[in-house]
């Protein structure tokens, strides 16, 4: 058994048979969703000024700068206004879906295609929190980031449920797909997407690169449902799943990578500079009108010059270092937890809520399980308390059957037990 | 990588000899690649390859795309950027090597033809000054106040010369961006009365090094540097948000500038 196989065939089976980390991949959907969301309902009265066709970085210079580049923006397919709320308005859709998981590898698809077109429109109008959320975007849809905490798990476990007894005696194994549930809604999804892209696809706007992976996306998708419908237990289901999870573990492994770079380019330039040697380089961003929404507090801390030096020192000792420490788990999680809360503190006294977030979700994709599974269980107890209290007060009004209750709470936890994939 | 698995085989790995005989029906079901036909399983192989392959690739891409100038980059600069641009593109030196130590005031004025047929001048408004106070005691700062004309300028100044000869087609967009969005706000102060028309604008730079901490014993000039632009004819034309779009942003705010500050 897997005890006494050698490190290499174990570690092929793991990667081969499990979407790994189901939990951080969750966590970071429902992250990065979450902050672009906010972002977007946040700018909702300045979307005009940031993206729309007569913003100050207008249609026509954005169409310049984008010939050159070849970056991909829906908003370049035409300068209308109608366009502009359709796709400002389906950006804010898409996040919320794929933050809730619904359908969830189709919005992760939108998702990024949302955060491409109003990022790639007005470049001159973000910063790093924008740049982690792009690229990040993009690695999602690799990801079959919707295993746990997501309605497509709920919708799973609840099919499962009811032919429970059939799926794991004929596949034996626990597997996302064993009880696939009939999806009305998926098929209609993937043909009023594919209906679009082709409707695109005739326009010309879209260059090869894009043709290629959207409609490679779109065929896969096909692919795998038509395999899951006619034949579930086949080889060639088998072989689908492998090949998720190889891309599943591929994505991980880079949002893993591209969050140790963030922090070891941060860390290794500011090595270089004067003012990180000599202790004083926090002083200088709190004294920056552009980044002290609160001047008394700024000040109060500019006025602490050993408390400066400490936080200077300790943000680049902590960005050089974290990379390293992946390979302790102890000494990982202390540093995690110390670099959140250096975020938290940055969202505030910086000003940079959205930045601070993003990169707060980003380093949530190294948080152990172990404590992301108690934080789902805070999370659903928090969510069936304040369901039952909802019931209870409805109920009172209404006599509610008390039967009914019972069972909704059953299929909360059904829910919550969903965990599907690899869990250690 | 970050130790999620920690796959308790405590020491009874047996060396590479032949695998125990288990009785068949109490092993699982081979998992993953194990579990496939052999047909199969060399594509699966084959997608194992391929997507390790490119995975490796884009890491590698990303590595030499945020480090420094060296051997690799020189050589093969132009495979990285075709790989990493427009997508990947990124940029980590956030407050690095050095964090900026000084404070860039963007401020305009304009030249109005008023409704008696003069011209006048008005004072200069300090719209970095507007954004700062806009920012302040507000937890949730919007890109328009914290990185439109903070960027625009970063833009102007990095396709420019020290004349203000614009470099390439960046240098020319980045001078239409910074003089639709002086015009934009400018318009917004409504600095002339009923029939006063903004027919030129003009853009200045205030520059200010922040006052080293208290305890040091640095001295750096706190004198503002300035760096002023040519007079810009604008045209209602080029005026942003004018297409029925206008409406939303401008009660936003208030009067926070200063007006005439730095004079």
């Amino acid at each position: 058994m897997i005890r006494v196989e050698r490190p290499l065939t174990r570690g092929l089976g793991k990667v081969t048979g499990f979407a790994l980390g189901p939990y951080q991949t969750a966590i970071i959907r429902i992250g990065f969703a979450a902050t672009w969301l906010f972002f977007l309902l946040r700018e909702l009265p300045h979307r005009h000024e940031m993206y729309g066709p007569d913003s100050p970085w207008n249609w026509d210079m954005a169409q310049q700068l984008i010939a050159g580049n070849g970056a991909f923006t829906a908003l370049m397919w035409s300068d209308g206004h109608v366009w502009f709320e359709i796709v400002y308005t389906l950006a804010v859709l898409s996040s919320a879906l794929l933050m809730l998981g619904w359908h969830t590898r189709a919005m992760s698809v939108l998702f990024m295609i949302g955060v491409l077109s109003l990022q790639n429109r007005s470049i001159f109008i973000g910063d790093g929190g924008d740049n982690v959320i792009h690229l990040m975007s993009t690695y999602l849809v690799l990801t079959r980031c919707g295993q746990v905490w997501s309605l497509d798990a709920r919708r799973r476990a609840r099919a499962r449920g009811g032919v429970r007894d059939e799926a794991v005696g004929e596949a034996g194994a626990l597997r996302p797909d064993a009880g696939e549930p009939v999806d009305r809604v998926g098929p209609v999804l993937w043909w009023v997407l594919g209906l679009t892209l082709a409707a695109v696809t005739f326009t010309g706007e879209l260059n090869r690169g894009w043709l290629v992976i959207f409609w490679g996306l779109l065929a896969v998708h096909g692919l795998w449902w038509a395999v899951g419908r006619r034949a579930p237990h086949s080889e060639l289901r088998k072989l689908l799943d492998v090949v998720a999870n190889l891309v599943h573990n591929a994505g991980l492994l880079i949002i893993m990578v591209e969050a140790c770079l963030i922090y070891a380019t941060a860390g290794w330039y500011k090595v270089q500079g004067s003012r990180w040697q000599d202790g004083t380089a926090v002083y200088y961003p709190l004294n920056l009108d552009y980044f002290s929404p609160w001047p008394a507090l700024s000040e109060l801390l500019a006025s602490h010059g050993l408390v400066l030096l400490a936080v200077t020192y300790g943000t680049v000792v902590m960005q050089v270092a974290f990379p390293f420490t992946l390979f302790n788990r102890r000494v990982k999680n202390v540093l995690l937890a110390a670099m959140m809360c250096e975020h938290a503190v940055i969202a505030v006294v910086l000003g940079l809520p959205f930045f601070s977030l993003a990169m707060i979700t980003a380093d949530a994709v190294f948080l152990p399980t172990s404590f992301l599974r108690r934080l789902g269980g805070w999370a659903a107890r928090a969510r069936d308390g304040a369901r039952a209290r909802v019931l209870s007060r409805l109920s009172r009004r209404e006599t509610l059957p008390e039967q009914r209750v019972g069972s909704r709470s059953q299929d909360a936890e059904a829910a919550e037990h969903a965990r599907v994939g690899f869990t250690p | 990588m970050s130790g999620y698995d920690k796959d308790s085989g405590g020491g009874s790995a047996g060396p590479d000899g032949p695998v125990p005989t288990r009785a068949p029906e109490h092993a699982p079901p081979p998992i993953g690649i194990a579990g496939l036909k052999l047909g199969h399983q060399i594509a699966a192989a084959c997608a194992l390859a391929v997507i390790a392959v490119a995975a490796c690739a884009h890491v590698a891409m990303l590595f030499f795309h945020v480090a420094p100038s060296n051997t690799a980059t020189k050589q093969h600069g132009d495979v990285i950027d075709e790989w990493i641009y427009p997508e990947f593109e990124q940029n980590w030196k956030l407050f690095a090597p050095n964090p900026l130590q000084q404070n860039v005031g963007v401020q305009a004025r304009a030249e109005l033809d008023t409704a008696q047929g003069t011209v006048r001048t008005t004072d200069w408004y300090d719209l970095s000054a507007q954004d700062g106070a806009r920012i302040d005691g507000n937890p949730l700062p919007s890109h328009t106040q914290q990185n439109e004309l903070r960027r625009a300028w970063d833009f102007y100044v990095g396709s420019h010369d020290n004349k203000n000869r614009p470099i390439g087609l960046r240098g020319q967009l980045s001078e239409n961006y910074v003089r639709r969005i002086a015009y934009m706000r400018l318009d917004r102060e409504s600095p002339g009365g009923e029939g006063d028309e903004i027919v030129r604008i003009q853009v200045r730079s205030r520059t200010t090094n922040v006052r080293p901490p208290k305890w040091s014993e640095e001295k750096v000039s706190t004198k503002p540097v300035y760096r002023q632009l040519p007079w810009w004819t604008v045209t209602p034309d080029d005026l942003p948000l004018t297409g029925g779009a206008a409406g939303d942003d401008a009660a936003d705010g208030g009067r926070a500038g200063a007006k005439g500050a730095g004079r």
